[in-house]
């Protein structure tokens, strides 16, 4: 009868997916095998980093730990059964993750970890996103040494600068909409408050921003540069409006109810672009000196927010920008080039311990409050930055 | 102890339910001799799982947690094929049960059996490696602190109580009804396995998504709780669900659970129509 194979057949169908299955899963378990370490001799590790999981409390026995091989022996001391994860710098991705730790059991986590940031992350009840702390890798000074390393290592590099920028403009997204909300609503005091906060994860990310010709001045234009007939829309159209000179005329709740449609969409335009912005090592070097640049013409002259004054805002995101650029590029840089790796390490911290004088709460003084020989330190360490930042690009990639 | 209780509970059902009800099959089909051939594939995996999970655990190497992700996914995602097909090969002889095409048929499941086998070992295998990395987990902490081996160990024996309950109460059940609600059963869990084989590739970085959720419902279904353990256990439901495995799980079961149906309630008596029927099913 036609309907049915003879048992010869069927027996091979049988057979085939067996085989099928098996060759499926063989070759990755066997090529995806990590040292269980703490136990071996390879040594990288003085035993595993204690974690504690409690219904209300992930306590990690070390903050940071040497790049290599990285045990955490996680102990659940709660009632509720937990998960340990270890995320990305981003909080998205999961570097690795150890599931179903019922109380009083402890099981262990045992990962290859790069030097960078990461997140560890407690999930007690396995739902939510759990109680997160920050964890580093410390470049424990074993180098790669091959061709073959360094590419990863640019490529690592890169793909942590993209997730860098992903996040940023998660948050500029999330900010501006809360901005535009209290600002169209006329609550210019919450509206205020918002600005120079939120305009930071787009002075973060400038450079990705800039490289839309076209959305770059309608976001974040100023008078001054204001070309002839050039329609004024974006930040800082809200900044005049938000802290107006003597004499301004106010907008009209309907012009700024359109101005705040306005930003909203476009950011929500340039945060769809960013998505497929092709990075690159060359992109990240030169966009850190970009920023710097940034730094020196605007907001260290102070014309960047003429009327809000908040330039000590986007002079510390400019700065946060370039150097998380550099440091994704450091693990590269410190093979081909030790000598400027540490000079810009150096160079970013004195600006950074400059700037940090001047913070005030969450923020920063205005820049009408500084000193004339405040800003000429705070010139001459960007001066000393821009330097070396310059040789960058070139070190990387060459 | 409650919480490692859950947690032997769901894991156990999240592997017995489709050798369950796979064995309640072939006992109502009269196949009693294959049985051995389902218990050898679960053999097989329990063995498998347990020897695996020891030698990660104090081995000198362990697996990355990619690669623990990747094989537990991708089992997933194999047994719900194998699933699939065990479906149809059910709908198909249980269409010409009693009639007298039954010694060709029997020569069929003969046939099968090697699927028997694979289909037990991968409903039982998927879940066995982390259960067992669990199991080995509790043994060494049963010393210090109370007894979170007992009550995993309680929790699997429970699961495998139910499981035989079920096989039972299934058994009693009036046969035409029994065949159709058996593979119905089967396409559902097997939609959720194939759902949380996803997820688990998504959380390996294999697959995209796992931030986009479709819905997540963690606060009304905690996934601790018993009824959160269950409709895990059962469904392999997640309280928060990607888009991607909601996706995945609408593509698989409506369309496999329409053709199922459409095989399924075609009329049975006439004869002359059958052997066509059962040609476009298998195809
Ligand atoms: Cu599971």
């Amino acid at each position: 009868m036609p309907g049915f194979s003879s048992p010869q057949t069927r027996r091979t169908v049988g057979a085939r997916l067996a085989v099928v299955a098996a060759t499926a899963i063989l070759p990755l378990a066997l090529s995806s095998c990590t040292d269980n370490a703490g136990a071996n001799a390879s040594g990288t590790t003085d035993g595993p980093i204690q974690v504690t999981s409690t219904d209300a409390e992930c306590k990690v026995s070390a903050a940071e730990a040497p790049s290599g091989n990285l045990t955490f022996a996680v102990k659940n001391d709660g009632a509720e059964v937990t998960e340990f994860y270890v995320l990305a710098e981003d909080g998205l991705r999961i570097v690795a993750e150890v599931e179903n730790i019922g109380p009083g059991i402890t099981r262990n986590l045992v990962l290859t970890a790069p030097a960078g940031k990461y997140i560890t992350a407690c999930k007690p009840g396995m739902k939510g996103d759990g109680i997160r702390a920050d964890f580093t890798v410390k470049d424990s000074g074993k180098q790669a040494t091959v061709d073959a390393d360094l590419q990863k290592l640019v490529d690592t590099g890169v793909s942590q600068y993209a997730a860098y920028v992903k996040d940023q403009t998660e948050q500029l997204v999330a900010g501006t909409k809360e901005f535009a909300t209290a600002y169209a609503a006329g609550d210019a005091a919450k509206a205020k408050s918002l600005y120079a906060a939120t305009r930071m994860h787009w002075e973060r990310i400038e450079p990705v921003a800039e490289s839309f010709g076209d959305l770059d001045p309608k976001l974040d234009a100023r008078e001054a540069d204001l070309e002839p007939g050039q329609k004024w829309t974006g930040w800082h159209r809200a900044e005049k409006d938000l802290f107006p000179p003597a004499g301004y005329k106010a907008l009209t709740a309907a012009e700024r109810g359109a101005l705040a449609k306005q930003l909203v969409a476009d950011t929500a335009e340039l945060s769809t672009r960013t998505r497929t912005v092709e990075l690159s090592a060359d992109k990240l070097g030169n966009g850190a000196k970009e920023l710097l640049d940034e730094v020196a013409r605007g907001k260290v002259t102070g014309e960047e927010e003429i009327w809000s004054h908040t330039d000590l805002w986007d002079f510390q995101a400019n700065v946060d920008g370039a150097r998380i650029a550099f440091e994704n590029l450091k693990p590269v840089l410190q093979q081909k080039d030790a000598a400027l790796a540490k000079d810009l390490d150096a160079k970013f911290s004195a600006l950074q311990a400059e700037l940090k004088k001047h913070a005030k709460g969450d923020g920063f003084a205005y820049y009408n409050e500084l000193g004339k020989d405040e800003v000429q330190k705070l010139s001459s360490l960007v001066d000393a930055l821009g330097e070396p930042l310059s040789k960058l690009t070139a070190a990387v990639v060459l | 102890m409650t919480a490692n209780f859950l947690i032997g509970l769901r894991e156990g059902l999240e592997a017995t339910l489709i050798v369950v009800l796979l064995m309640a099959y072939l006992t109502k089909s009269g196949r009693r001799a294959l049985l051995p051939r389902l218990w050898a594939g679960v053999g097989i995996a329990v063995a498998v799982s347990v020897g695996f999970g020891a030698l990660l655990t104090f081995g000198p190497r362990g697996l990355t947690f990619e690669a623990q992700e990747a094989i537990g996914g991708g089992l997933s995602i194999i047994a719900v094929g194998l699933v699939t097909w065990m479906v149809f090969w059910m709908a198909r002889t249980a269409r010409t049960l009693g009639s007298e095409l039954r010694s060709r048929v029997d020569g069929v499941a003969d046939g099968a059996a090697w699927g028997l086998v694979l289909v037990a070992a991968l409903a039982v295998g998927r879940e066995g490696l982390e259960t067992a990395l669990f199991l080995w987990a509790a043994a060494q902490a049963s010393g210090e602190s109370g007894t979170p081996l007992f009550g995993a160990l309680v929790g699997l024996a429970v699961a495998a109580g139910l499981g035989y309950l079920l096989h039972r109460g299934v058994l009693k059940v009036n046969l035409s009804r029994f065949f159709t609600w058996t593979g119905v059963a089967l396409v559902v869990i097997a939609g959720g396995v194939l759902a949380y084989g996803v997820h688990d590739l998504q959380e390996a970085g294999i697959l995209p998504g796992l931030h986009s959720l479709a819905f997540d419902v963690s606060a009304a279904v905690p996934p601790s709780s018993w009824y959160g353990t269950l409709l895990k256990g059962t469904l392999n439901f997640s309280p928060a669900t990607t888009w991607l495995e909601a996706a995945a799980c609408v593509l698989y079961t409506i369309p496999v659970m329409f053709f199922y149906l459409r095989a399924n309630f075609r009329p049975p008596l006439r004869r002359a129509e059958a052997p066509a029927a059962t040609a476009a099913v298998a195809s």
